[in-house]
């Protein structure tokens, strides 16, 4: 069983990589948000695992689950709404140009 | 269990496989899709793991997520269709080792932590749905409030970002001008 834990967190581990590097390497918006999601997928499976493997009484676990898909949820909402409003402002929604927030 | 390693296993796999094919095509609809396969492949993950009620959900709300995902990818973007191999990436080499990085900590945590003896059983379905209905309805109750509280508030935020900005002040000059 516990080989099956360590399958899941190496799974969850490098799906949190894979999503750094994309969060960091792409130049568009929704590019980013879709590293995000993958590191979000990422802590999502190392919370089942926990639940499933360490503390299958505690639902508190499924809990924090939930929390995260909401979470998910959100972070889509407000970046699409930021990428229509720059879009709409700048006509791309490429971030290398999004310097003008620059001190 | 040996049904449950290779099933978590195998689903692991796809999830890591159409993880890394969101960066590596350049047809941003293929990127949307593969993003969607490797959601579905987690969802697949945790029915393997028993959580049917997480799984299905996961299905479901990325199903949906990543189909508007695919809408607005094609909305947005310069190249949707990848014909044109344009390379939207940089600082490669940085992200490359902060990726690696991060999973090989991650990884290296999972393999030398002492996690204890693993749980062999859960309960069914059924009684695992009653249960966290329980946990939501009671001792999480604040939490799972303040989701909702937070998905609203965030659904009118971002109508409000996303709605185009009148400039009241030159308006009312044109109808007193009129």
């Amino acid at each position: 069983m516990t080989m099956i834990l360590i399958l899941a967190l190496v799974t969850g581990a490098i799906l949190f990589g894979i999503g750094v590097y994309g969060a960091l390497s792409q130049t568009n918006l929704v590019m980013i948000m879709m590293g995000v999601e993958l590191m979000l997928a990422g802590a999502m499976v190392n919370l089942v695992a926990f639940w499933r493997f360490l503390h299958p009484e505690a639902y508190s676990g499924q809990m924090f689950v939930l929390v995260v898909m909401t979470v998910m949820a959100l972070e889509m909402a407000v970046g699409f709404g930021v990428a229509i409003a720059r879009f709409r402002a700048k006509g791309s929604v490429e971030m290398e140009e999004a310097e003008d927030l620059k001190g | 269990m040996v049904a449950q390693a290779f099933f978590v296993g195998v689903f692991g796999l796809a999830a890591i496989g159409f993880g890394v094919a969101v960066f590596r095509t350049a047809s941003m609809v293929r990127s949307a899709l593969a993003l969607l396969f490797s959601q579905a492949a987690v969802g697949c993950m945790f029915l393997a793991m028993q959580a049917e009620f997480l799984g299905v959900l996961q299905i479901m709300m990325m199903a949906t997520e990543m189909s508007i995902m695919a809408i607005f990818m094609v909305m947005f973007m310069m190249d949707p269709g990848g014909l044109g191999g344009m390379d939207m990436s940089h600082q490669k080499r940085f992200s490359i080792g902060a990726g690696v990085s991060a999973a090989v900590v991650a990884i290296a945590v999972a393999l030398l932590s002492d996690w204890g003896p693993a749980a062999e059983q859960v309960v069914d379905a059924e009684a695992q749905t009653r249960a966290l209905g329980m946990e939501l309805l009671g001792r999480s109750m604040m939490i799972f409030e303040t989701a909702g509280i937070t998905i609203l508030t965030a659904m009118i935020a971002a109508t409000a970002v996303a709605i185009p900005v009148q400039n009241l002040s030159s308006k009312d000059d044109k109808e007193a001008s009129e």
